[in-house]
């Protein structure tokens, strides 16, 4: 596997503060990005860049850089005709041609094209030779300009154009294009070094029509018209040094509001949307404040913007200096339930700003470090926002999801370390994708990643104390700004870039505290911890006998060795304990405080001193303890399944303050259907001091406790009196009082409530007709004319309330679904359903939910089959046009119907759509649907699973995906949970067939490799299958594959072999080759300086280096076939323009030859190290003269290449 | 006589019948005044001292009579009517008189002539009794400060009102009930209308009629109708929060949208901006305005500008 960028950090932690190192062989300082044209109607953008470079080797001759779907016209370097060469094997992962159909295979060819243009290691998919007038330029390490010019047409990834289809000018109809995508994606749109490490300063200029604003990074310099005024140029200065992936662009007709408190603040939004936009930022300011407070340190750059557009690709995307937020998050003053949501976008977006934007990474394995912090500061600003309640609540939701997500999926690793390249090392071999690179990683597994980094800062603060965290943030920043002030010539800049090292080091220079262990145990080592606790009281020796046994062997565990908290709640008060984990005990004797003294009337003390009166009549009588908790403060990344009595869960729920614990104890009384639950349920509900969410989830449990006791179950319905009396008039007790949502906590219960009691059934398992009812009359009383906000929010739980109550329909043999034998209470739903839904078309409510909660009730009755199950209306809703909720509702529809129907018309209808949708968010958003209700999975037999269909998909993320990360790991996840990892079932067995024809081909073609050819059917006697046990890129894929390979390889490394000796004739003045050599090539391949390292690492070193020539020729693989490749169109060598350099001539020859030059320094390290590969190259040499033309090949080659053990 | 003529100036408005049947009460009214005035014209004839008369003359001399007569009363009306009143006077008849050449002054002489005949007045038939209206309660006497010669007052029922109150709806519930039904009844009326009128989806395949949907229609910029208050909860919200907003950015964002168009204007502000772009340039926005570069003017391109292509 060829080593990535991942290795600087590595090496870091290893050596020591020692800085950061460049995998390239040049440092970037400055970039210019201009683009002078802007058409909306054909969506294409002209420009240029001009990257100024300082080259840090002497006999620097090729720069890699980022760019894809550009088209690029000329490069020039220091006013120089440059060649150039553009190749992105990311295009097309796997060939066509290989039949190969299972996802391992695929996933490591992804993982090596990803590494193959990555720029942390280096490598890029344009890459540019100096021009020979400029090597003595060169090897004077002076400064080189380079000038490229681009441009854009009709891109389907990196810049998003939204152009509504109405009269008027651009402007008028409100067409705007803004930057995207996922991680370092600005690649997609101007040429760059897309990488989170290389920092440079920016000069960033748009041209744009008069009636358009352009907002980007950095200082607004100027705004100047054309010299037809009939357009305006925005000049953008960003002194601060930022990386290329925190550059963002968003242009169009935008209102532009300055923020009333920070004047440097400025807000934009889409025509007619300025007063929500006022309503909306009003809070920011606040924000800014928390932060720059409790970080005791400025905002880092002199200015902030904020723009709101439509079609967004994620609600929130921080840049530098400014963040893209989805237009949907505005919202006026009338809206309840969006506030907090759209304040916690814009934290989290400022969070951001200071740990992602401010400070960079130095790569990728340190990426955690910079979402834990800005998700640990984002958490405290929630804690002081909204309370230690929702902090806490959000806490054990997080810890909830992640632990979740690890045990299902088998743990999320966020500080990976890739040693050698032995596949037993890959610390995630439990996973069907890389994790090596941002780009590779499921969308899912990104955002647990997130979750737990966070988590993992909340336990570092547990260690060390917050003060001492928000010391070491503050010292970075310092760094940081000390650093960004700094000339590029002080080599200053990479204290701009945090590392897991760096990081760690700061933490224990600031605290004095040692939290390697803690580290070792979350970040370098994936997995959460399971415990089981169980206990019993000894009466004689007053010992609470507690027994805590884990599961360290299922996926995604780990075994934990260390203290816990546990907390006893006696008696006489409460007690903490601490516990030692240890290898072999399981069992912790504690010894209780008190004797049961139930009969004295005595006030309990509770842990935060409060000493309340209990009803001590449940208790056991011969016990002190009133309940257990075990690790409370969730200082462990885990799941805790307790044991304790019910009327101990019971006591936990009334009296533990902590909304966690009585969260749990809800949760956990589910188990214990009996009167006494329900009192305490109930008692909670009622409690208006009681935290909101533990009254909400309480109406949950509540409802499913009545239906366990559906046959002793007496009075009315639950929760039913209850609403009565806090919601109804006191007169009339049918009738709702009017709408007044001042409270917000009543608010949410009188929303929840009802949806609750939907739940309930009677004892033939129907919902009470009497609930229905009372449901009914909800929302006919419902007046919202004397309220201060709005009811859409409310008005959509009460249909979901109907939808709820929705029971299976009693049919008989499968008759068809008509009206006529409509069950009348489902006619009744149907009349409010139909009603709500029309009156959506003429009163729109905000973001349309009123009609999402219907679109999802029809799913409902179709579902129970009251309705006759029918796409067509979903389908309609789900058309480009509608609002991104009301789709996305439909569309969850026509998935669901997928499944239930099994309809291969309408999955072929996702699929197209998933292809065809010109909004990125729903695209992934279908997959991801798709993917969570999957229609069928790998190990069911269904009718849709056939092979088109396993073409298609495959198709999907092999090439048709390029242009988004995010929805081609989307597409691998979804071919994940339908086929595997294997070959899917429905495919037949090809692969004899297709080895024979290989074969044959092969036979003819090179006599000269037989034996090789036979070393790869052994290979196939020895792995007929070819899947079932291979793992890694040392192992050959399939013999098919086999073959492939060891053709391509020698086709090429021939090739190479000639343009190696052209190379050292074209450049004779270098001296001594082989002295010279280990320099560049560390720099092309930053993994040689680990071994270098004096870590013994031949082996492996061979390995990578194997594969690392697998990618090169990966790449020269596209261009030798590159007929119907676009990105060879776009490579438009300036043969003609470029007469002098002896670079043109030779490509006038071999228009690959920039490739060749790369191989060409690999050949010659191996030809150092290993002389029989020498040998072996000439045979090639001659093989490769009556092989002509290349006809065949297969870029997947790159990845399997002959064992080590096999060339040696 | 003066009963006679008056009849007879009241033209058809009579309702006297004749005693004998006819068949029409008008022809039987018409043949008694015939008679009496042929019984006038022969009593005057024979005061005249005429023995006999033809039958012809008579009838000529009725007519003459009859006319004379008539052109006294519809003269007399007119007269009377055009002092605005309804029923005439003495004095009108005697100004018709006069304006007709007669000598009024002798007539008192000849109604008191000796030979005159007295001739006996025709036989009055009933009055037909008019059927007495509803009365319903007793005419009010009239109130001390209307003199009593006017007329009474009308049956009461014609005037009194008597207001029927039904005790005001002031129950809760029933209040509640009614604005939720109503609300319900017209939200569903409106909304079968615009099905109706419009194109619809139906859940049922038989049945397109009992649940339509309004058809969903995409629209072109989804999100404004997604987003905005409606035009109702707009007014609302500014009377809620209208102090909250701060009026100087409404103001402040007008500069740009403007500038756009006002080109002139900016010549001479040019100089001065461009000092405070280098003032912003070295982070020294502190000014009294508020200094955002979004809201600056636009520049006038430079006539050599060396931020073109390098």
């Amino acid at each position: 596997m060829p080593p990535t960028g991942l290795e600087p950090a590595r090496m870091n932690r290893k050596k020591g503060d020692k800085g950061f190192e460049s995998p390239r062989p040049y440092k970037l300082t400055h970039q210019v990005v201009c683009i002078n044209n802007i058409n909306f109607q054909r969506k294409s953008v002209v420009g240029f860049v001009e990257l100024t470079i300082f080259p840090t080797v002497a006999n620097l001759n090729r720069i890699k850089l980022n760019s894809k779907q550009c088209r690029i016209y000329r490069v020039r370097i220091n006013d120089l005709e440059a060649a150039f060469i553009y190749n992105d094997p990311t295009l097309e992962v796997c060939h066509n041609e290989s039949k190969q159909r299972n996802l391992n295979y695929f996933s490591n060819a992804y993982a090596a094209a990803v590494s193959a243009v990555d720029p942390d290691a280096g490598n890029g998919e344009l890459c540019i030779k100096v021009p020979s007038e400029l090597w003595k330029h060169v090897d004077e390490l002076k400064v080189l300009k380079i000038h490229i010019n681009f441009s854009l047409d009709q891109p389907k990834g990196g810049l998003h154009f939204v152009v509504p289809s109405v009269e008027g000018s651009m402007a008028e109809r409100g067409a705007h294009v803004f930057s995207c995508g996922y991680q370092n994606s600005t690649r997609f749109w101007f040429p760059c070094v897309d990488s989170y490490s290389e920092l440079c300063t920016w000069k960033l200029e748009f041209t744009v029509d008069a009636a358009m604003v352009a907002v980007s990074n950095g200082d607004l310099v100027e705004t100047v018209y054309t010299h037809d005024m009939r357009k305006k140029t925005f000049h953008y200065m960003l002194t601060i040094p930022t990386a290329a992936s925190n550059i963002a662009l968003a242009i169009g007709p935008f209102e532009i509001l300055v923020d009333p408190y920070m004047h440097e603040v400025t807000h934009f939004c889409l025509p007619q949307l300025l007063p929500l936009l006022k309503h909306t930022t009003s809070y920011l300011h606040e924000v800014f404040e928390f932060y720059e407070e409790i970080l005791t340190c400025r905002y880092p750059y002199s200015c902030f913007k904020t723009v709101f557009i439509d079609e967004a690709y994620v609600e929130v995307a921080a840049y530098a200096s400014m963040s893209i937020f989805s237009t949907n998050l505005l919202h006026s003053a009338m809206i309840i339930d969006e506030t907090p949501l759209t304040r916690r976008c814009l934290a989290q977006s400022l969070a951001q700003q200071f740990f992602g934007c401010f400070i960079s990474r130095m790569s990728w394995s340190d990426e955690w470090v910079l979402k834990g912090i800005s998700g640990y500061i984002y958490g405290l600003w929630m804690k002081k926002t909204f309370g230690v309640n929702e902090y806490r609540h959000w806490i054990k939701e997080e810890l909830d999801k992640i632990v979740a997500y690890e045990l299902k999926t088998g743990g999320v690793l966020l500080h990976p370390i890739f040693g050698g390249g032995k596949e037993k090392d890959n610390p995630a071999s439990h996973l069907y994708f890389s994790i090596k690179h941002p780009h590779t990683l499921s969308w899912e597994y990104y955002t647990m990643f997130q979750c737990k980094a966070h988590l993992v800062m909340r336990l570092i603060e547990n260690r060390i104390s917050m003060e001492f965290m928000l010391q070491v943030f503050n010292k970075l920043l310092s760094l940081a700004s000390t650093a960004s002030s700094q000339k590029f010539q002080s080599h200053m800049w990479s204290q701009m870039l945090v590392s897991t090292f760096g990081f760690l080091k700061s933490i224990s220079n600031v605290s004095g505290k040692d939290i390697q262990p803690l580290i070792k145990q979350w970040v370098d080592q994936s997995g959460v911890v399971k415990f089981y606790g169980s206990f019993a009281f000894n009466r004689k020796r007053n010992v609470l006998e507690l027994e805590i046994k884990q599961d360290y062997t299922s996926p995604g565990t780990q075994k934990y060795v260390g203290p816990l908290k546990v907390t006893v709640q006696e008696l006489d008060g409460s007690f903490n304990h601490t516990l030692q984990i240890e290898e072999n005990s399981l069992k912790h004797d504690i010894p209780c405080h008190s004797k049961s003294r139930r009969n004295k009337k005595k006030k309990i003390p509770l842990m935060n001193g409060e000493e309340v009166d209990m009803d001590l009549s449940a208790m056991d009588a011969d016990s002190p303890l009133l309940w257990i908790r075990i690790d409370p403060d969730m200082s462990v990344l885990r799941k805790v399944e307790f044991e304790q009595a019910d009327f101990m869960w019971q006591y936990q729920l009334r009296y533990e303050r902590d909304v966690v614990a009585q969260q749990e104890s809800i949760l956990a009384l589910e188990k214990f259907p009996t009167p006494a639950s329900r009192l305490a349920l109930t008692d909670i509900l009622e409690q208006e001091q009681c935290f909101y969410r533990v009254r909400m989830s309480a109406c949950f449990c509540l409802a499913k406790i009545a239906n366990s006791m559906v046959s002793t179950w007496t009075g009315p319905p639950a929760m039913k009196s209850l609403f009565t009396r806090m919601f109804c008039c006191k007169t009339c007790p049918n009738i709702v009082k009017t709408n007044n949502f001042m409270s917000f906590q009543s608010y949410f219960l009188q929303k929840t409530m009802p949806v609750a009691m939907a739940l309930l059934r009677d004892v033939h398992n129907l919902c009470p007709k009497e609930v229905l009812t009372f449901i009914l009359d909800l929302i006919k009383y419902n007046d919202n004319r004397k309220n201060k906000f709005s009811d859409n929010y409310y008005r959509a739980e009460m249909i979901d309330a109907l939808a709820n109550s929705v029971t299976p329909a009693v049919s008989v043999n499968n008759e068809v679904r008509t009206l006529d034998n409509l069950n009348p209470d489902v006619r009744l739903i149907l009349e409010e359903i139909t009603r709500f839904l029309n009156m959506e078309k003429l009163l729109p409510s905000y973001r349309h939910t009123i009609t999402v909660s219907c679109l999802r009730a029809i799913r409902v009755l179709q579902k129970n089959g009251h309705v006759p199950s029918d796409p067509t209306l979903f389908k309609s809703y789900a058309e480009y046009g509608h609002f991104v909720d009301i789709r996305i509702a439909a569309l969850e529809a026509v998935v669901d119907y997928t499944k239930v129907d099994r309809s291969y018309e309408e999955l072929q209808w996702l699929l197209n759509m998933i292809q065809n949708d010109p909004v990125p968010y729903v695209r992934h958003k279908i997959l991801h649907m798709l993917t969570k209700n999957p229609p069928f999975t790998k190990n069911m037999e269904s009718p849709l699973c056939n092979e088109a269909l396993v073409d298609q998909l495959w198709k999907l993320m092999n090439s048709g995906t390029s242009h988004d990360w995010r929805l081609r790991c989307g597409a691998v996840d979804l071919y994940f949970t339908l086929f595997g990892l294997s070959r899917p079932s429905c495919l037949p067995l090809p692969e004899l067939g297709l080895v024979l024809n290989l074969k044959e081909k092969k036979a003819v073609l090179n006599p000269t490799i037989i034996p090789e050819v036979i070393t790869g059917n052994q290979e196939t006697a020895i792995n007929p299958s070819g899947h079932a046990q291979l793992v890694g890129f040392q192992n050959p894929f399939s013999s098919s594959q086999d073959e492939e390979e060891i053709d391509m390889d020698t086709v090429h490394d021939s090739q190479a072999f000639i343009s190696h000796h052209l190379n050292m004739l074209e450049r004779p003045s270098t001296p001594g080759l082989s002295k010279y050599r280990p320099a560049s090539s560390r720099a092309l391949m930053p993994q040689h300086s680990p071994g270098g390292d004096g870590t013994p690492l031949t082996k492996p070193q061979w390995g990578m280096e194997l594969a690392r020539k697998g990618t090169g020729i990966h790449l020269g693989v596209f261009n030798l076939e590159g007929k119907e490749q676009s990105p060879l169109e776009m490579s438009m060598h300036p043969v003609a323009t470029a007469p002098l350099s002896v670079f043109s001539k030779e490509s006038t020859s071999s228009k690959h030859s920039d490739h060749h030059h790369h191989h060409h320094h690999e050949h010659k390290k191996k030809k150092k190290k290993h002389k029989h590969k020498h040998k072996h190259k000439h045979k090639h040499e001659s093989k490769e003269k009556d092989k002509e033309p290349f006809t065949f090949s297969s870029p997947a080659s790159g990845r399997s290449i002959r064992s080590p053990s096999l060339s040696d | 006589m003066a009963d006679t003529m008056a009849t007879a100036g009241a033209g058809s408005s009579g309702t006297r019948s004749g005693g004998k049947q006819s068949t029409n009460p008008a022809d039987n009214y018409h043949l008694a005044r015939r008679r009496t005035l042929q019984v006038v014209v022969s009593s005057l004839l024979t005061e005249a001292g005429f023995e006999s008369a033809e039958k012809a003359s008579v009838e000529t001399l009725t007519e003459m009579l009859q006319s004379y007569i008539s052109e006294i009363g519809r003269s007399a009306k007119s007269y009377c009517e055009h002092t605005a009143r309804t029923q005439p006077t003495l004095s009108d008849i005697v100004v018709t008189l006069v304006e007709m050449g007669f000598n009024v002054d002798t007539l008192p002489a000849y109604a008191k002539r000796s030979q005159r005949m007295v001739i006996t007045a025709p036989p009055v038939t009933n009055q037909p009794v008019t059927p007495k209206a509803l009365t319903a309660g007793q005419n009010r006497p009239h109130p001390p400060h209307i003199p009593s010669h006017f007329p009474e007052f009308p049956d009461p029922h014609t005037y009194i009102k008597t207001p029927t109150y039904r005790e005001p709806v002031s129950d809760y519930q029933v209040l509640r009930e009614k604005a939720a039904s109503q609300r319900r009844d017209v939200e569903r009326a409106l909304t079968r209308f615009m099905a109706k009128t419009g194109e619809t989806q139906s859940l049922f395949k038989d049945d397109v009629s009992t649940f339509p949907l309004i058809a969903a229609r995409p629209f072109t910029i989804p999100y404004l109708t997604a987003l905005l208050p409606s035009e109702l909860e707009m007014q609302q919200m500014e009377e809620t929060d209208s102090s909250e907003q701060d009026e100087q950015t409404d103001t402040e964002n007008l500069p740009l949208h403007i500038s756009t168009d006002d080109s002139g204007a900016e010549k001479e502000n040019t100089s001065v901006l461009q000092q405070n772009s280098s003032l912003t340039g070295s982070r020294n926005g502190e000014e009294s305005l508020i200094d955002n570069p979004y809201l600056r003017p636009v520049k006038k391109p430079k006539i050599r500008r060396k931020k073109s292509l390098s």
